[in-house]
């Protein structure tokens, strides 16, 4: 363990994530690891700083453990999963002696309800709609698609489903069809309803301290759920002033003080910003990993910084670089699905691994021969990691990798 | 920006560009190591997987493996071998080096990889390691090299072919570790390698006859400079491949058999001594020899078995005697899947052993034996099903009792029951195979501990897990039960004070160990406990001069602290006191034996064990017997016995006290 800083804050990282824990350890503040009682023998073998929790709905107990923290002596909780979002407000609400951080995270945590708040506050939202069962799915697909003056029969624009409580594109799916509708799990329900936007998505990382933006990060997605780079293209970069001030929008409508929001945007055609969803907790497809190899700053140690109350203005202007200009190169990854169904072993493109811009993958070899149709997203089965100096090519490398078999 | 904009190399890439490419990827090794040496002990698996898969495509480049022997120690230090087998470089197997270089999977081939350029850093004297000195890493290289000559020098064979790039890079990389570590060497240190394995006389011999193999073919490959070296190996190889005037140009088994059929007298006996020669020569058994004797079995005009076994007086006797049973013994044991029970067999005879009165009826019941159940599973599993799993256990009892002191716990942390078996073999042979019947016939082996039964089916799985199937098939058979009945001894034996090895020895292995037992550290706290008394009492137990003159009876277990060439220690060992007698030169030896598979050691500041020379035996390992005590913790001894006198002078404890003390009891002085 680095020596800590005794007179820095006492962090909880609320779930069990290898890399934040191995980020953290490394920095200078002392820390404890709430997580499943599965981690115990782990954490006693490796010295982590450990206290068991079931994380399951929040309940009564989630004073018990604010309590527990707060006797440890910790100042702040981080969420490091959505499934914790509510805990670390619960127990922040005790331990910042702020009750309003329960109210706040459960708004992180509904995505109806976020999107309301957002639309209450004045930012830009699509056409949305809350389902609970499978008939409000195919009303909103008809509706919509009788707004746009489609004829019986003309190939129907496709709606988004997105299950309240899910992350990322776990239990997100695309509906053009009524059968689309029938493969819907119940357990999806009740669910949030969007129009499909044509349009640019990405995503911000923003680093927030006493309600101020100390590091703002735009990840370009080429293919939602496949493959991301930072920093974006200069094409998108061009927006970053208008993108700024939605994000303080953000700040100001969920009225937040500190910590780290994940949003996602889509700017349209005719260039107007639609909001998507925020998370109030680190990205998925390890983009805080693609922004320290572009950037060489440690996403999970700002997020301490950005949590911490005894974090100073002089350690946030000395931890983050300035954006865009202090980045080494562009770098990206490619979350990697089997194409075939039925595959033997993994085989990196002779293409892609002769690129000058890639640099290693993290595959799994096969588990299963067979592979699993995907519904939703789906999870990928590793990622594969490039860094470049050119964002156009390392966008269009991205692209092509979505063509290419990873396993054969 | 460190990246430099460059198309992908083609085909016809030119060595410019190839330089390039091996440039960029360089510098992408060295964002994985960082990343990988930033990363906690507990995090470091996520990273050294794309640490693999960098090197993985830069050995695929010419100059690739230079790139990362030059990294190889900063890999090392990054923790690149952390959770696997390969973080403890001197318990790594020179012979599983070549399955893993054309491994299937990449990253195993990457990881053999940067673990061979390490050795070769610390090789080269440019690196340096806690647990491997460069005399240990050129060792291990020279090995690598020797197990796989037939790829350095040899035409791909058709399995070769098969393998494609991964063969090509297997050649690639040995040729990096011969022009590193130099190939003169190693036909030379192969050759006196196997010389000193060969003495040793030990029971398994598989590994010693693949590097033969390797050497034949490299010396047809390639031929060497004439001189001794080159003398040795082809000793080595005629006596595998062609020991006698019939077999020296290896016509094949069919062709053998037709000279056989038409050799006269003088032919036949000349045969018969040619191989008897080679085989007492090397302790290899020729498969020509085997097929020799199969065939003499059914030679009417006169007996060729004894001449052909080269019996001496004890042997030719134990011929006369039971001709019928020997006869029995090769037709059932000797086959082209196992040659070597030939010499089991002559060595058994020589040692008189079946003028033990219960031995005859004992191996009787060995030939008639069936094996049930798992353990004709696991002999299967461990030796193949060329022969029915009988012949190769017949064989195998053959080999232990011949060469009981060539018994080998292979890589199993076993050492205590190979050396019982040795023990039984050389000491209790028809005891032995009374457990052999047990084992085979009902898969459990019953015993008892001060009076109390114990039976090994109803035990769980010992450190041995599941029971090792690299080692001889009495081995195999046994020591998963073995196992389980000395762990079960030591649950017995939970709560009273001192070392259980006090009570465990002589109720595992037999009335013949001594009853009483000495150790010269504390068991609670680990340090040295009357050292000095300790070590008066071991000269009075077993230094003839301080005895009375007395030779050991029977072998004693013991304990030693193993130390490396550094006189780090190691660990505790099970080993066997044989002997205590003075050599050619009159210096005081213990004679000993050591269940590891190979007894020459260095262990540091002098202590070397010798395996020839100083009046050894096969199988036997010697030191002067101030040296050798100063690596013993733990020996038994006669509760009935005269307190040692005086006469047992200071300066010789003081002696053995210091060497002791600069070694593994460094750390283990009781305070004040």
């Amino acid at each position: 363990m680095t020596d800590k800083n005794p007179d820095k804050g006492f962090v909880a990282l609320l779930g069990w994530s290898l890399n934040a824990i191995d980020a953290v350890d490394r920095f200078d503040r002392r820390y404890v690891v709430v997580a499943p009682p599965w981690a115990e023998d782990y954490c006693k073998q490796n010295d982590i700083p450990f206290v068991p929790w079931d994380f399951d709905r929040l309940n009564e107990r989630s004073h018990e453990l604010a309590h527990q923290l707060d006797d440890m002596g910790v100042d702040v909780a981080i969420p490091i999963f959505e499934e914790t979002v509510e805990w670390a407000g619960a127990v922040n609400a005790v331990l910042l002696k702020n009750p309003r951080l329960l109210g706040q995270a459960m708004l992180f945590r509904d995505k109806s309800l976020m999107k309301r708040r957002a639309q209450l506050g004045g930012i830009r939202v699509g056409v949305f709609e809350e389902a609970h069962d499978r008939g409000d799915v195919i009303r909103f697909l008809k509706r919509v698609n009788q707004t746009l003056l489609k004829l019986d029969g003309d190939p129907n624009d496709p709606i988004h489903f997105k299950a309240f409580d899910k992350s990322g594109t776990a239990g997100h799916r695309v509906i053009r069809t009524p059968e689309d509708v029938d493969n819907i799990p119940d357990e999806e329900f009740p669910a949030l309803l969007e129009s499909h936007l044509d349009g640019w998505e990405f995503a911000v990382e923003a680093w927030i301290k006493n309600g101020k933006i100390e590091f703002l990060n735009i990840s370009e997605y080429v293919t939602l759920g496949y493959s991301v780079f930072v920093p974006a293209t200069p094409e998108l970069e061009a927006h970053r002033e208008r993108i700024t001030e939605e994000i303080e929008k953000l700040i100001e409508v969920f009225d937040i003080e500190f910590g780290f929001i994940h949003p996602e945007y889509f700017l349209t055609s005719d260039n107007k910003l639609y909001f998507g969803e925020v998370a109030y907790r680190p990205p998925g497809f390890n983009a805080l990993e693609l922004i320290e190899r572009a950037y060489g700053f440690n996403g999970y140690q700002g997020l301490v910084l950005a949590f911490d109350p005894k974090t100073t203005q002089e350690e946030l202007d000395a931890f983050f670089p300035k954006e865009i200009e202090d980045a080494k190169g562009h770098a990206g990854c490619f979350g990697v699905y089997p194409r075939r169904r039925v595959v033997s072993r993994l085989e990196v493109p002779e293409q892609t691994a002769n690129h000058p811009y890639f640099e290693f993958h993290e595959l799994s070899d096969p588990r299963e021969q067979k592979v699993a149709k995907r519904s939703a997203f789906g999870t990928h089965w590793g990622l594969a990691y490039f860094f470049g100096d050119n964002p156009h090519k390392l966008r269009d490398l991205l692209k092509e990798q979505e063509e290419l078999d990873y396993y054969v | 920006m460190n990246v430099k904009d460059m198309s992908a190399p083609d085909d016809q890439s030119d060595g410019q560009e190839a330089e390039a490419v091996l440039a960029r990827l360089s510098v992408t090794l060295d964002v994985a190591i960082e990343r990988l040496e930033r990363a906690r002990p507990f995090a470091k698996g996520r990273y050294q997987g794309p640490v693999l898969d960098v090197v993985g495509r830069i050995i695929a480049q010419p100059g690739g493996l230079g790139v990362v022997r030059q990294r190889a120690t900063r890999v090392d230090a990054a923790g690149l071998f952390s959770g696997s087998d390969w973080d403890r470089p001197e318990a790594l197997l020179p012979q599983l080096v070549g399955g893993t270089l054309t491994s299937e999977d990449p990253a195993f081939r990457a990881l053999e990889v940067c673990s061979l350029a390490r050795f070769l850093a610390v090789a080269d004297g440019d690196a340096r390691h806690d647990n491997l000195h460069q005399d240990g890493a050129r060792h291990f290289l020279t090995q690598v090299l020797a197990l796989n000559l037939k790829d350095l020098f040899g035409v791909p064979d058709e399995a070769a072919r098969a393998l494609g790039a991964r063969y090509d890079l297997k050649k690639r990389v040995l040729n990096h570790i011969a022009d590193h570590v130099g190939l003169d060497d190693v036909l030379s240190v192969l050759v006196s390698e196997i010389w000193r394995l060969l003495e040793q006389r030990s029971v398994q011999v598989g590994m010693v006859k693949d590097m033969i193999a390797q050497i034949a073919i490299a010396l047809n490959e390639k031929g060497t400079a004439p001189g001794s070296t080159r003398l040795g190996a082809e000793r080595l190889v005629s006596a595998l491949f062609g020991p006698t005037t019939a077999s020296r140009d290896d016509p094949g088994l069919d062709i053998y058999l037709e000279r056989l059929a038409v050799a006269d007298e003088s032919g036949l006996s000349r045969e018969a001594m040619g191989f008897a020669r080679a085989m007492h020569d090397t302790g290899l058994v020729s498969d020509y020899h085997a097929a020799f004797l199969t065939w003499a079995l059914d030679y009417a005009d006169r007996p060729l078995i004894p001449e052909a076994l080269g019996l001496g007086g004890t042997g030719l006797d134990c011929w006369r005697h039971y001709r019928g049973l020997i006869e029995k013994l090769v037709r059932n044991a000797v086959t082209p899947a196992t040659p070597q029970a030939a010499y089991g067999l002559a060595m058994l005879l020589d040692r008189g052993v079946l003028h033990h009165a219960p031995m005859v009826p004992a191996l009787e019941r060995q030939i008639s034996l069936r094996i049930g159940g798992a353990a004709r599973d696991r002999i299967a599993l461990g030796f193949g099903e060329a022969v029915p799993p009988e012949t190769h256990l017949l064989a195998g009892v053959l080999r232990v009792l011949g060469q009981p002191l060539g018994v080998g716990q292979g890589a199993n942390p076993t050492c205590q029951s190979a050396r019982a078996i040795a023990l039984w073999a050389l000491n209790d042979p028809d005891y032995l195979l009374h457990l052999i019947t047990q084992v085979a016939e009902f898969d459990t082996l019953q015993m008892q501990f001060e009076g109390a039964p114990i039976n090994s089916a109803d035990l769980p799985v010992g450190l041995a897990g599941a029971g090792p199937i690299d080692a001889d098939p009495v081995s195999v058979l046994l020591v998963v039960h073995l196992d389980r009945i000395y762990a079960e001894m030591g649950r017995l034996c939970a709560g009273r004070p001192g070392d259980p090895h006090t009570w465990i020895n002589p109720q595992f292995h037999g009335w013949w160990v001594s009853r009483d037992c000495a150790v010269a550290v504390d068991v609670a706290t680990g340090k040295l406990s009357s050292y000095d008394d300790f070590l008066r009492r071991f000269f009075a137990a077993y230094h003839p001069a301080y005895n009375g003159g007395r030779p050991l009876g029977h072998p004693q277990p013991a304990g030693i602290a193993v130390t490396d060439a550094h006189e780090n220690f190691i660990g505790w060992h099970a080993i066997a006191i044989l002997r205590v007698a003075e050599d050619q030169s009159g210096r005081m030896r213990v004679y000993f034996y050591n269940p590891n598979n190979d007894s020459g050691q260095d262990w540091g500041n002098g202590v070397i064990v010798s395996t020839s020379g100083h009046g050894e035996r096969y199988g036997e390992g010697s030191l002067e017997f101030e040296a050798f005590l100063s690596r013993v913790y733990l020996f038994h001894d006669e509760p009935l016995r005269n307190p040692p006198g005086d006469e047992i002078p200071d300066n010789a404890i003081r002696q053995v006290s210091d060497q002791a003390l600069s070694s593994w009891a460094a750390t283990r002085q009781p305070e004040g």
